[in-house]
């Protein structure tokens, strides 16, 4: 080892020259913008992919676009979807959903249900903030669902949009697709 | 480093044979039991170790594990394969993307499944940036566990950077389930694509900035310079791996030896310590991280400009969604897979991908149908835990933090 | 087509070799190819085929290559003949299969989300399984939905034309409700003549049809099939103890269904002499009972205001408090206790040790009482069994059947297709000798429709015509020479003649019928409700031994007597020994070293071998205030009863009365306790079939409310008294059983029974069957309509009336039942109103034409206590069994 490199860790050692130089790194900073900022104040601008909580959507017209088939349930990894569907009698071959619960506190977040939808009923929302005193109330029922969907309706549909869902942006916004192609109930004459 | 000595051989010891050497001060000397955790915040997670301690040095470590069982590997079962991949997302939960890499693959593997070159590209890109997060995350609280806090500070702030960019990606943060059996869910955007890209500018000199901090501070070589030594021949026999099997010297790198990705197509280097203690440990991840943005660099420029993102096979993937709205054969295809699965062949595959922490392995049986008949996940963190009692022994207490810090352990992946 | 087992009991058919895939099979001459392929464990895929039938070949699925062929052939329809050399796999089949596929798929309308059927579709997994992606062409049929069935919706868009609904009704169901019609362009599954369905509504088609084409109206859209949670258990209605798959979603069963499905189509046409896994309209449709809104949700206890809601501890507590009251003021002979063969072998078993040790009494009875005690006590005491001599495969495959009195069709619907199946696959003679146009009746070769009530009457011509006609078989007849010698002194006293008179069947009917049957290798008798609960019926079931003994069928295979049990375990009640002439076995109670047994057992003394009273006796003494309290689990005699039979009286007399139901009935009115029990749905235990297999009764659901399983509450009872009954779970019981009993369950199997005639023949026979030949002459009555209460397809007992489904389907109307010609006759028209008059009373009536009703008669369902029909009736007691007798009646009608 030749003196030379020995001095310089000797003096290294005697003062503490990397703990300047990380001085040094730790003082530029402080003319750096904050990287953190002051939420509920500021908020994040959240991405249109962003995987927040569900909605129900209706078309365009009012009617609801959920049929009640269930897949959803089905797709649930967490199995906290439950769908309870009927006849709906007015209309020809009508399948609804009387009840749909999503249990928020179970929910995983991942999607799945969205993308299991045959009618794109579901959406996922740039909503987030729904802490509550009362946990009763993150069982998510039907009518609270749709609210949320009412509510982010844009969020809603741009989350379609960006996970290949809707091709057509537009196309999503038209009422497009009916569910299932009405058929006429014969009379119940002879019975 | 060139001092190294195992510290094991200068452990202060009582002569039990003949206690009152005059040498030595007559200490009552007594053996220490001490119950490091579960709720302890250098733990990472929550992990009991009952220390037997002799003074400050440990002679016995007893790894407890198991309170964040949850089951997972039972779970699979009872899902759909393609169910599980957002429970994979809750293993390792700091790198929930190379989980579902290599559920996938393993998947994939079993279903001879091959994916679109695009998404191989995507895959690798995705994985080499969870890459830097998990050693980001790691570098930060291995710092602030031994006691720069600084360190963490940057680079958790580089780590929102890329979160952010996941979030942008597949909506979440954390658990991301962006990977799909044959596929991924969805393309880059142009605008994910220019974040990377400034990424890559970016990082590099940041790295740099890390390294100051650490590389040369005392502190930082006291604690890591000799601590945890462990063989190569150990190291093999504890079946260790990654980071911490390439610390002892053993050029042992899955992306390599098993090439899958785009890994092949890339030029990289896999870096491999000396030593074998926390210090080599450190400097392989920070050298990993050079290598991870030179091998996202070469994956956007090669990747194809166009392409599917999903493999084409009825029987295994979704169809387009627009294609359900209107077509019947999409429509059944569609509810077949959610509801039932698709129909796996019947035979055994393991399938082991090199994350960040080390091998993570799934080893799936299948006896037909759309579940998977048992499901095994060979973590990392919990294969490494097993090495723990080997090389905390004769180390002091405060190093036990070190040491399963430098396996990078995650209780949700060891646990399971 | 042909495809019919080619393999009879009477002939063998040659067995041929092919070639498959390259495997050298042997099989028989003239079967189907696909049943060869698939005895080989290869799937072909078939949309159209189903084992239990003839194949259809309308799917142009099944195809397979035959070396010489060009074009693939369809194995359902193809004969498998000698060195056949097929290919069953490659791509070439696979691209014709798709082809197939797609074809139905292109005019398949994109409803899976709203389907019933979605994820149970054969047309789902056939094109997932095919891979088809790209369809050319689809096109909308948009055919309205015919909704005009009571319990089916057909969506003839989703129909692919497989025919499976149409050729179960025809091949299996034997009824024929279904047709194909092209209308709108299309060929559409319609009922016949375009009409809404009126037939059994067993639902059958409904589970073929691979598709959701045909939907069940009570769940329609209510599920998912990946929803339901899948109950393997017996059916309850009836005693052919059909398997059901009691499907619930969480606390509810949205619907039932049976090993039949077009999922399990593989399989040999001869196989169906096991049964074809359907079930009937009350299993498949009646389950609204289980979950209905009256059911008891908890215990009840009478004060001055009423029946009042108490806690279980509190209830049994004063329930055991005031039966051991009664028990110490009164004796044990002061209490009694009814239960009804609907509960479990377990409960019945726990039933009547608990009333034997714990109350200490006899006097205890089941309802196998209302009529199949009749049987049992015939062939026990004849042939010394107790139950029926064959298993349902013996009917099937039979040559000769003789059903006298049963209505098994609408009794027990699904061992009616035995039957039907011997006529249209194994070609059986089958005489249908009943007072009413059954439905088997139509089908049969031999209808013989006679006079109410002479049914029996019927049954000593037939022994008088073997004897006259010397039909006797020497073998069967040669160890008792003396027995057939009293036999046929005493059969002196019938005349053909006088029993064609009263029969209303002309003599040479009479001979003929006794020639088929005593000529055919296997012959089988089947009795019902028409011979063992008319009166005499003892007798009667005993004449029926004369003729299987005579013409040698009680020994040989495949031959025998049989009955049919209306409740699901009344075989069960007999084998548990719930009747005070019997302890578990059944053996007799008079036997000492039986009673001897049991009481070591249960360490506990037995009442005294003379006493114990029947359901009759009991009833009897109630009103005269001898039994002091009644423990009914499950029985409703005020329902059942008729009115002149005074069980108001002796109800209003108890000091004490425990009903145990699963609903508030006419009985409860008079309780002081009632106890909420489970149905069949919530028990775990096993049930004993008429054949005499042991199935499992398995909980599909967690006991509604509070209402506990049956032998819960007798245990209960039992801690409350001291005398703690030692069973936790059924299987305590069960082994209990098991150590008692060994071999009773028997593995499922029917445990194998030997009649065995000798000292029937040899004791005392001369005298009785004097006195039974003696007396066979029919009162004259002055009023000329026989009544008849009979049963429905559509119900059992009462219960089937709290299943909304059933009552959907068939209403009380409230109206007598006549033939067409009387109402002519009459003058009535559709909903005219007539006055019945019984020598018991009278009643205004609606009238409903019933095609079913043979003019002379006239008909009412004994379901429905409304109008109160049953009390026209008079109750008339079997001296020897004590079975009352009361569903028929000599009345007048009037038209008003």
């Amino acid at each position: 080892m030749d003196t030379q490199k020995q001095t310089t860790r000797l003096l290294d050692a005697v003062l503490f020259r990397e703990i300047w130089k990380a001085m040094k790194v730790t003082f530029k900073h402080m003319f750096h913008r904050p990287m953190t900022f002051q939420y509920p104040r500021e908020k994040r601008t959240i991405p249109d992919a962003h995987r927040g909580a569900l909605g129900l959507l209706r078309y365009d017209n009012g009617q609801e676009r959920c049929v009640g088939c269930d897949l959803c349930e089905a797709a649930c990894p967490s199995r906290c979807i439950k769908v309870i569907s009927e006849e709906d009698k007015s209309l020809p071959l009508q399948r609804y959903a009387t009840e749909f619960y999503i249990d928020i506190t179970k929910c995983v977040f991942c999607g799945y249900c969205v993308e299991a939808c045959p009618v794109n009923a579901l959406a996922m929302t740039k909503m987030y903030e729904y802490s509550t005193h009362d946990k009763r109330t993150l069982l998510f029922d039907k009518e609270r669902l749709y609210e949320i969907g009412e509510q982010h309706l844009e969020d809603a549909k741009k989350y379609l949009y960006a996970h290949n869902q809707e091709h057509d942006d537009e196309e999503s916004r038209a009422y497009r697709y009916h569910f299932p192609q009405p058929i006429e109930k014969t009379e119940a004459s002879d019975s | 480093m060139a001092h190294l000595e195992d510290q094991r051989e200068t452990v202060y010891k009582v002569d039990p044979a003949n206690p009152e050497t005059k040498d030595l001060p007559i200490l009552r000397t007594e053996e220490l039991l001490l119950n490091m955790g579960p709720q302890h915040p250098a733990t990472h997670g929550v992990l009991k170790v009952i220390l037997d301690l002799e003074g400050e040095r440990i002679t016995k470590s007893t790894v407890v594990m198991g309170f964040l069982h949850r089951g997972v590997e039972k779970l699979a079962e009872y899902g759909t394969y393609h169910q599980f991949i957002p429970h994979t997302d809750r293993l390792d939960y700091v790198c929930a993307m190379y989980n579902n890499f290599a559920y996938c693959r393993a998947v994939e593997k079993l279903l001879n499944v091959t994916v679109p070159e695009r998404a191989e590209y995507l895959r690798t890109i995705v994985a080499e940036v969870q890459r830097i997060i998990g050693h980001l995350f790691w570098l930060g609280t291995q710092a602030l566990d031994i006691g720069a806090m600084t360190v963490f500070f940057y680079t958790f702030r580089d780590r929102e950077i890329l979160l952010d960019w996941f979030d942008e990606l597949c909506g979440a943060r954390l658990t991301t389930s962006w990977y799909r059996i044959g596929g991924v869910e969805r393309d880059f955007t142009d605008s994910l694509e220019t974040k990377i890209r400034d990424f890559l500018a970016y990082f590099p000199p940041k790295i740099d900035e890390y390294v100051v901090f650490l590389e040369k501070n005392r502190i930082w070589l006291a604690r890591t310079v000799g601590v945890a030594v462990i063989s190569a021949e150990d190291a093999l026999g504890y079946g260790l791996s990654g980071p911490t099997l390439r610390g002892s010297g053993v050029d042992y790198d899955l992306r390599k030896y098993e090439s899958y990705g785009a890994y092949p197509k890339c030029e990289f280097s896999v870096p491999v310590g000396k030593n074998g203690d926390t210090y080599d440990r450190y400097w392989i991840r920070i050298e990993e991280m050079r290598e991870s943005i030179k091998i996202i660099q070469q994956c956007m420029d090669q990747m194809p400009e166009e392409g599917p993102v999903m493999a084409d096979v009825p029987s295994v993937t979704l169809p387009p969604k627009n294609r359900v709205f209107t077509n019947l054969e999409s429509m059944i295809q569609q509810f077949k897979l959610f509801s039932q699965g698709f129909d796996a062949p019947p035979g055994e595959i393991y399938c082991g991908t090199e994350a960040h922490k080390g091998e993570l392995g799934f080893y799936i049986v299948s006896t037909g149908g759309g579940k998977p008949y048992r499901l095994k996940i060979r973590s990392p963190s919990f294969i490494h835990m097993g090495a723990f009692d080997y090389m905390a022994k004769g180390y002091m207490i405060a190093d036990a933090v070190t040491i399963f810090g430098s396996y990078d352990i995650v209780m949700g992946e060891c646990d399971r | 087509m042909g495809l019919k087992p080619v393999t009879t009991p009477d002939t063998e058919a040659a067995t041929i070799s092919l070639n498959i895939d390259g495997e050298t099979v042997t099989a028989k001459e003239g079967v189907s190819l696909y049943d060869v392929i698939s005895s080989m464990g290869k799937i072909v895929p078939a949309m159209c085929y189903h084992y239990t039938f003839d194949p259809f070949g309308s799917c142009g699925m099944c195809l397979v290559l035959q070396e010489g062929k060009k074009s693939p052939v369809r194995s359902c329809t193809a004969k498998a003949t000698e060195g056949m050399e097929i290919r069953t796999d490659g791509e070439d089949l696979f691209a014709a299969r798709k082809k197939a596929v797609e074809k139905h798929l292109s005019v398949h309308p994109l409803d899976c989300p709203v389907c019933d059927a979605d994820g149970h579709c054969e047309l789902q997994d056939m094109a997932f399984e095919h891979q088809v992606t790209d369809l050319a062409n689809a096109k909308q049929k948009n055919i309205p939905e015919d909704t005009r069935s009571l319990v089916l919706d057909f969506n003839m868009n989703r129909c692919i034309a497989c025919g499976e609904c149409i050729n179960i009704c025809k091949d299996v169901q034997r009824i024929d409700a279904l047709q194909f019609m092209k209308k709108g362009g299309f060929t559409q599954v319609v009922a016949k003549g375009d009409h809404a369905l009126d037939c059994e509504f067993c639902g059958d088609c409904l589970a073929v049809c691979p598709v959701g084409a045909i939907t069940n109206k009570f769940s329609k859209y209510v599920y998912k099939p990946w929803q339901l949670r899948k109950t393997t258990t017996t059916c309850n209605y009836c005693g052919d103890g059909c398997q059901l798959y009691v499907e619930t979603k969480d606390t509810e069963v949205v619907r039932v269904t049976s090993p039949l499905s077009w999922k399990n189509k593989w399989g040999d046409r001869g196989d169906t002499v096991n049964g074809h896994g359907g079930i009937c309209v009350r299993g498949r449709f009646g389950f609204q009972f289980i979950d209905s809104k009256e059911r008891l949700k908890e215990p009840l206890i009478r004060n001055e205001t009423g029946l009042v809601p108490t806690p279980w501890i509190e209830a049994l507590d004063t329930t055991a408090k005031r039966l051991t009251d009664i028990k110490t003021r009164y004796g044990s002979e002061a209490i009694a206790g009814l239960i009804t063969a609907r509960c479990t072998n377990e409960e019945l078993y726990v039933f009547q040790r608990f009333m034997r040790t714990v109350l200490g009494t006899n006097n205890l009875d089941s309802s196998a009482r209302y009529g199949h005690m009749n049987f049992v006590r015939a062939m026990h005491h004849a042939l010394g069994i107790n139950r029926t001599m064959n298993t349902s495969a013996d009917l099937t495959k039979a040559k000769a059947i003789l059903v006298v009195g049963a209505n098994v069709t609408e009794t027990n619907p699904v061992a009616s297709l035995r039957v039907k199946a011997a006529i249209g696959t194994y070609k059986a003679s089958v005489i249908v000798v009943d007072s009413m146009q059954t439905n088997l009746a139509k089908l049969a070769s031999h209808p013989v429709m006679v006079k109410p009530g002479s049914e029996g009457a019927f049954v000593k011509g037939l022994v008088k015509s073997v004897l006259a006609q010397d039909l006797i078989d020497p073998d069967a007849t040669a160890q008792a020479p003396e027995a057939l010698s009293a036999l046929k002194a005493a059969a002196q006293a019938v005349s053909l003649d006088v029993v064609a008179a009263e029969t209303g069947i002309p003599v040479e009917t009479i001979q003929e019928v006794a020639r088929i049957f005593a000529e055919a290798p296997r012959s089988v008798i089947l009795c019902g409700e028409g011979i063992v609960r008319q009166p005499d019926g003892y007798n009667h079931t005993l004449s029926l031994v004369d003729l299987a003994w005579v013409t040698g069928k009680l020994n040989k295979p495949g031959c025998g007597i049989n009955t049919f049990t209306e409740e699901g375990n009344e075989q069960g009640a007999v084998d548990m020994g719930v009747a005070p002439e019997f302890l578990p076995g059944p053996v007799s109670y008079a036997q000492a070293e039986a009673r001897q047994k049991f009481s070591e057992a249960w360490d506990a003394t037995l009442p005294d071998a003379q006493s114990g009273k029947s359901l009759v006796e009991i009833l009897e003494d109630c009103r005269a205030g001898k039994i002091k309290a009644l423990y009914l689990v499950g029985e409703n005699p005020l329902g059942t009863l008729p009115k002149s039979f005074g069980v108001e009286e002796a109800l209003s007399q108890l000091e004490l009365l425990i009903c145990q139901d699963p609903f508030l009935t006419e009985t409860t009115h008079y309780a002081h306790v009632v106890f909420p029990a489970c149905t069949f749905a919530e028990k775990d235990g096993t049930v004993t079939n008429q054949e005499g297999m042991v199935q499992f009764v398995r909980p599909a659901l967690d006991p509604l409310g509070e209402s506990v399983l049956d032998w819960h509450i007798m245990v209960g009872l039992s801690n409350g008294m001291g005398h703690a009954l030692p069973y936790e779970t059924t299987q305590d019981i069960q082994t209990e059983i098991r150590k008692m009993l060994p071999g009773y369950y028997n593995l499922g199997e029917p445990r194998p029974v030997v009649a065995d005639a000798a000292a029937y023949l040899r004791n005392g026979y001369a005298d009785s069957v004097r006195a039974r030949y003696a007396d066979g002459r029919v009162q004259e009555s002055s009023r000329p309509y026989g009544l008849k209460l009979i049963q429905l397809i559509y119900h059992s007992g009462k219960l089937s009336t709290k299943a909304s489904g059933l009552m959907d389907i068939s209403p009380n109307t409230g109206a007598l039942r006549m033939s067409l010609e009387e109402c002519e006759r009459l003058g009535l028209a559709e909903g005219g109103r007539v006055r019945v008059t019984s020598d018991h009373g009278s009643l205004e009536l609606g009238v409903q034409a019933d095609v079913n009703v043979l003019p002379g008669t006239c008909a009412f369902p004994e379901h429905f206590n409304e109008p109160p029909v049953k009390d026209l009736v008079r109750v008339v007691v079997d001296p020897v069994t004590h079975v009352p007798y009361f569903k028929s009646a000599q009345v007048t009608i009037e038209k008003i």
